[in-house]
């Protein structure tokens, strides 16, 4: 299982302490729910999910939190997820890694792509290649400054966060695009029915296998099975060492922040077809997308010093804070539910980073 | 106070060294009172001045430089704290809405209580402290890097602060910050109170990590906290008092804030504050690594920041371009640093 991460919880030469197979089970479990990420998001799940079905069934709710209401909230788990993913690439480069652009990218992009497909008429599939382009490319710029000028990622990403969201909005006046190719891209975001087994299953948004399932796949691929992904945890764990055996440092950073860029790209596309409109300020509104993308990688468990992460804990924990803002817009009525979402978003980050502190310090003899 | 040992003997060295041995004797522990940076900033700063005074004649009047000081001084302020913060090798993006929480918790009391001057700041500033404290306790002794603390508390107080709201703005905020700014009552020889206040406290500011041994120790934290903790220093203790400051100061801002603005108080108060502060900062010339920086370069910077926004709007350009320019600044800004950096390591 552990094949993706170099978890440094699992020692390769026996130690004096307790292996995760011995002991009793008690201790055995709560280990596994401490160290292993997968695990606690896995339980955090099902006490989400149970507690919201109990309140259903109790009357507590505005609506019922079934399995279609369930099913129709996976929407939203597409950008966050991808953005999310998108972080863990560069988290995982180490030295500071992070995007705080990446929303930025995503408004920039989406009035590009707006431009494209809605005002200029190209063809649908030319303008989502040239949309992840452009994503790549201001992307390419965050990874030249942090990885070839030596630029804090926090500071070059801040920069180009200011500079992508100001050309956004300038690009067409503060206007979106919405001609009539635009809106009829909404059909991207409507639900479908799977085939052969759909009829017991509910109905799954288009997104999620169009965008979203690629995505996970090429990204696991890329970190699993290539030296690229290997390059990348080498880089994240120890820069120089990876630097004395020789690896291409900088070059393998400056790929993260591209990738990062692209997969931004690519979200620009969803989030235009769920508004049906490219709106100048898509990924920056309200708190923006850079913060709860990261907010999902901290969640999954990718660590903020570089190296450590998974994409199962960044699917899982999109899965859970989805289900989790679901459960909560029902619970209120009016706009206290996005508030309280607020709330739990902070308190869920917030114990997940100290959990994560904890069991560093715990379980690995760090520090 | 325990000053800076300047021209003590090392005690290192054995008796007989000849003097010669040392080729540059290094007289000074401290760096110069105003670095390079600091002065091309303000070189920059009078540059944009004049051009501006040229390509619009409205620039150098009262009627617009008093607003600009008015709404340097939120941004300086709060700016000063995250530069200790970010010294300590920290970060702070919650005081965005950290302002947001004071600035609505004290319009109601002045609103709904009547509170007078006096209370209403102290009151606002001790729930900054709060705040701040909440975010120290955290990061100091959760031992969590501080931006993932602080991107979950900012999401905390958001939603603390739209409780306070109430899906309401409160309206009908009487005048009593109108001291902080706003009118005739607001000026001494023709500068707004609010930005006097925040240099004095950024002379203050300044004073304190550079002279005194509790505001050095900030710098040996940000340079390597290990070392600061082996050298005798409370780090933890330190490290939470660097975020209660800037809670206070953000107190502070948050009643700038209300001066500055209507009567009226939304819901998008202090949003986005967060970004522009550390951009103040970064601009300033203070290190994102901890370690080195000073208060007066934030105080540039903050200027810096709002007289390009003020420009840009004076110039009839679109105001969302200020936002590219800041990008810019802080690119140029803290490139030549690392270009600077790289020369002095390459001699």
């Amino acid at each position: 299982m552990s094949t993706t991460t170099p978890t440094v919880s699992e020692p390769a030469t026996p130690s004096p302490r307790p292996s995760r197979t011995e002991g009793p089970l008690g201790s055995r479990l709560l280990r596994a729910v401490l160290t292993q990420r997968i695990v606690l998001l896995a339980i955090l799940i099902v006490v989400v999910l149970v507690t919201f079905m109990v309140m259903d069934a109790g009357d507590y709710l505005t609506a019922p939190y079934d399995p279609d209401y369930l099913a129709a909230a996976l929407i939203n788990a597409v950008p966050l997820a991808m953005l999310g993913l998108a972080e863990l690439l560069v988290i995982l480069s180490g030295r500071g890694g992070i995007d705080l652009s990446v929303g930025a990218i995503v408004s920039l992009a989406g009035m590009v792509f707006g431009f494209m497909y809605g005002e200029w008429g190209w063809p649908l599939w030319i303008a989502i290649i040239a949309t992840t382009a452009f994503g790549a490319l201001c992307g390419a710029l965050n990874g030249f400054l942090v990885s070839y000028i030596g630029f804090p990622a926090l500071i070059a990403t801040l920069a180009t966060f200011y500079a992508f969201k100001s050309l956004a909005i300038v690009i067409n006046s503060q206007r979106p695009i919405s001609t009539p190719p635009i809106q009829d891209l909404f059909s991207i975001s409507r639900s479908v029915e799977l085939p052969v087994i759909g009829r017991e299953l509910p109905n799954i948004p288009l997104g999620i296998f169009t965008l979203l399932l690629p995505t996970v796949i090429v990204v696991w691929l890329v970190l699993a099975r290539t030296t690229y992904g290997r390059r990348l945890f080498a880089i994240g764990t120890n820069d120089v060492a990876a630097r004395w055996a020789g690896l291409p440092v900088r070059d393998t950073r400056f790929k993260a922040y591209l990738y990062a860029g692209a997969i931004s790209g690519l979200v620009a596309v969803v989030t235009v077809a769920q508004f049906a409109s490219a709106r100048p300020d898509a990924g920056v509104s309200g708190s923006g997308m850079a913060l709860p993308a990261i907010t999902i990688a901290v969640l999954g468990g990718v660590a903020i010093t570089g190296g450590i992460g998974r994409v199962s804990g960044v699917v899982l924990a999109t899965l859970l804070i989805v289900w989790l803002n679901a459960g909560i817009l029902l619970a209120f009525v009016g706009n206290e539910g996005s508030q309280y979402q607020l709330l739990a978003l902070g308190v869920v980050l917030v114990f997940a980073a100290l959990l994560n502190g904890l069991t560093n310090r715990r379980f690995t003899g760090a520090r | 106070m325990s000053v800076h040992t300047d021209e003590r003997p090392d005690p290192g060295l054995p008796a007989g060294e000849p003097p010669a041995a040392r080729p540059t004797p290094r007289r000074r522990v401290l760096p110069s009172p105003v670095s390079g940076q600091e002065l091309v900033l303000l070189g920059v700063i009078v540059v944009l001045w004049i051009v501006l005074a040229f390509a619009t004649p409205a620039f150098f009047t009262a009627g617009s430089i008093q607003p600009l000081l008015v709404a340097t001084a939120p941004i300086a302020l709060v700016g000063i704290g995250m530069t200790i913060v970010i010294i300590t090798g920290g970060i702070d993006v919650s005081v965005g809405a950290a302002i947001m929480v004071c600035a609505v918790l004290t319009a109601k009391l002045l609103v709904d209580a009547g509170l007078s001057l006096l209370p209403a700041v102290l009151v606002s500033m001790a729930v900054g402290a709060v705040l701040g404290l909440v975010n120290g306790v955290l990061i100091a002794y959760g031992r969590v890097h501080a931006i993932i603390i602080t991107f979950g508390t900012a999401n905390l107080f958001q939603w603390l602060g739209l409780q306070i709201f109430a899906s309401k703005t409160v309206n009908g905020i009487p005048q009593t910050f109108d001291v902080f700014g706003r009118g005739v009552a607001g000026r001494t020889f023709g500068v707004p109170h609010a930005f006097l206040i925040t240099v004095v406290i950024a002379a203050l500011a300044w004073w304190y990590l550079r002279h005194t041994a509790g505001g050095r120790h900030f710098y040996a934290i940000g340079g390597d906290a290990n070392a600061a903790r082996l050298a005798g220093i409370r780090v933890q203790r330190r490290v939470l008092l660097a975020y209660v400051i800037t809670g206070v100061l953000v107190g502070l801002g948050a009643c700038f804030t209300i001066a500055q603005g209507t009567s009226t108080l939304d819901q998008s108060v202090g949003s986005g504050k967060e970004l522009a502060v550390i951009a103040a900062v970064v601009i300033g010339g203070t290190s994102i690594m901890g370690g080195r920086g000073s208060v007066l370069g934030t105080l540039l910077g903050a200027l810096l920041v709002q007289t390009v926004s003020s420009g840009v709007t004076q110039l009839g350009w679109n105001s969302n371009l200020s936002d590219l320019f800041v990008g810019v600044f802080i690119i140029i800004a803290v490139g030549a640093d690392l270009l600077r950096e790289r020369a002095r390591r390459a001699r």
